[in-house]
């Protein structure tokens, strides 16, 4: 070798080290981006008096599609456990909707001050989420920030659990057969966070990551209730997962004796449902800079 | 030129063909088009993270390859398969190549399959940036050309090769090929930036697939050129026009599966999980552009090979215009 190509050599040995160096060093953690610590001596604790409730039904709108076969073929131990593993995206009972996230996003309360300056104390208790079957159970939940998500594996097989947040921190870990409990906090308010096994990629789930407790998921007969809402007036927002997720709002006023009502329909009349047939009308799923996750 | 063209062939007649090493350059090129494919499954199967750790796959060396730990593993094998076929080769060729330059594309062949692997761990340990999964699939495709490269060059037709006097023609027909390589290239990059930009379950950037379709033109137009002025120019000469014929039938079935990639793309957001004919399809497209690029790149190495050069290009734009 000449000394031209012995340089070459050298620099591209040193290069390949600092990318190794680069690739060993990152990842790992479980610590979140700027926490948001909801606890903050200089808010106030939210208001100790009679409280209401908000309730209501979420309805779907038209014929639901069917849930679709999921083919288990790729880990035996899925099929065996859950032969008749569907889809979950949509779940309808007697035109009622399960799995909708349904949240106050904003509000001011009784005495002028907004919902969100309160300091929310977080509960002490994780919130659970469980591997079954090849699927998430629930499907969709909420936590409050710097509120411990519980997650566990009882499955006989390996998953891995890998939420794709935009505002916290992405992460992604193995959990195998009977191992111990992962458990996480997400520091800022987010929702819906994806959630997914990118070793069974249909096994999705979403978590809403709120600064207060003022959320509710609808049960399998549509119906939900977020419960010790101090009185006041309320955006209420109800999330429904899909290609393009559909959000709908809704003012609502809730009284100490009389609980607030807002019932939501989805999808909204002459929107597209997921299972549509695709356009060639696309939206763009790229972020720059080039940087960003897919 | 006539002095350069004998000058050639005593080159060439000094050369012995080391047989072994030919087919053991075309070993390693074939085991990296099966690296491709299967760094192509990984992708269409969206099992890019289905372990977080590298180089092991859930802290072990042989995981149980259930889901999709099948092909991102799988995938790990037969690159780490790859990785030491190179070193075989390199070492290989140190011992029984004579041409110093061909002894520097196996260090570099080393080199690139060592950054290829550094850039597939990078990747996960990140979680799937765009740029650096971008950077995986395009670094994969010079490293299939750097083999293919080097079977090209260990091999008889090459070494005993003998040059032809004349260009027939304005225009030479190596800034012809070499143009459509460039453009090959480049689609490529766009090719995974596309294919990296969204998983199944999303659909594709609009404006990617906008370029992607404009790349596709122009490969089209210059692949399209190169070729038929091979076949126009020098039709009775096998080795030029052999790979100008195969890169004409590859550029047609590649044009035919990104139609029919884009309709299984389009499509999969509904499905519940990757599904073939998607899976197939795209995987199909991605080994397919791998054999247009490397096709190209012998039909290119050949026109340097046997055609006349050293035309500065301000003669050639003049012979133009």
């Amino acid at each position: 070798m000449n000394k031209q190509t012995k340089v070459w050599l050298v620099l591209s040995i040193a290069l390949s080290l600092l990318v190794l160096g680069s690739a060993c060093g990152g990842g790992g953690g479980d610590t979140n981006k700027g926490n948001t610590n909801t606890t903050a001596t200089n808010q106030e604790a939210p208001p100790s008096g009679p409280t209401g409730t908000i309730t209501g039904v979420i309805t779907y709108n038209g014929t639901p599609p069917a849930p679709k076969k999921i083919d288990t073929t790729a880990d035996p131990v899925c099929g065996q456990k859950n032969p008749n593993l569907t889809t979950d995206d949509t779940i309808v009972k007697d035109g009622k909707l399960a799995n909708t996230f349904i949240y106050i996003k904003d509000g001011t309360v009784e005495g002028g001050k907004k919902i969100g300056d309160y300091a929310w104390p977080v509960p002490p208790e994780p919130v659970k989420l469980d591997q079954n079957g090849c699927h998430y159970a629930p499907h969709v939940l909420g936590i409050q920030v710097n509120q411990k998500i519980s997650i566990t594996n009882s499955d006989a097989t390996q998953h891995n659990i890998h939420p794709t947040p935009k505002l916290n921190t992405e992460w992604n870990q193995t959990q195998s057969n009977g191992a111990p409990p992962i458990e996480k906090t997400f520091g800022r308010a987010e929702v819906l966070i994806p959630v997914k096994c990118n070793q069974h990629p249909w096994m999705k789930a979403y978590i809403g990551v709120l600064k207060h407790p003022l959320y509710a998921v609808s049960a399998a007969d549509g119906t939900y209730t977020i419960p010790k809402v101090p009185p006041g007036k309320y955006t209420v927002v109800a999330w429904r997962e899909g290609q393009t997720p559909e959000e709908q709002t809704m003012e609502v006023t809730v009284t100490a004796s009389a609980p607030g009502k807002a019932d939501f329909a989805f999808p909204k009349a002459g929107a597209a449902t997921s299972s549509t047939k695709p356009s060639l009308q696309m939206l763009p799923a790229i972020e720059f800079p080039m940087m960003g996750k897919h | 030129m006539v002095a350069a063209k004998d000058k050639l062939a005593i080159g060439n007649r000094q050369l012995a063909m080391n047989r072994g090493l030919n087919r053991f350059a075309i070993l390693v090129a074939c085991a990296t088009f099966f690296l491709i494919i299967a760094g192509a499954l990984v992708t269409s199967n969206d099992a890019g993270l289905a372990t977080p750790d590298w180089p092991l796959s859930n802290g072990q060396v042989f995981p149980k390859m259930v889901g999709n730990l099948f092909w991102e593993h799988g995938h790990r094998m037969v690159a780490t398969t790859v990785g030491m076929l190179t070193i075989v080769l390199m070492v290989y060729i140190l011992l029984k190549e004579k041409r110093s330059w061909v002894r520097k594309l196996g260090v570099f062949a080393l080199l690139a399959v060592i950054a290829q692997g550094l850039l597939g761990g990078l990747t996960v340990k990140l979680m799937l940036p765009l740029a650096v999964s971008s950077a995986h699939a395009t670094l994969a495709q010079l490293f299939f050309c750097t083999t293919v490269s080097l079977a090209v060059f260990t091999s008889r037709s090459w070494i005993e090769a003998t040059p032809l006097s004349e260009e027939k023609g304005s225009f030479p027909l190596r800034y012809l090929c070499a143009g459509a390589l460039v453009t090959i290239f480049l689609q490529l990059i766009l090719g995974a930036t596309l294919r990296h930009s969204a998983t199944w379950d999303r659909h594709l950037p609009t404006e990617l697939i906008l370029a992607h379709i404009g790349g596709a033109v122009a490969v089209t137009l210059m692949l399209g050129t190169a070729s038929l002025t091979v076949l126009r120019r020098h039709p009775g000469e096998r080795f030029l026009t052999r790979p100008a014929i195969i890169a004409l039938t590859l550029l047609v079935i590649q044009l035919g599966l990104g139609i029919a990639a884009y309709m299984a793309r389009l499509a999969s957001p509904n499905d519940p999980q990757p599904l073939n004919p998607m899976i197939s399809i795209t995987v199909a497209h991605v080994a397919c552009g791998a054999l247009v690029f490397v096709t190209t790149i012998v039909l290119t190495l050949r026109t340097y090979k046997v055609l006349p050069g050293r035309t500065a290009l301000s003669e050639v734009l003049q012979g133009v215009f």
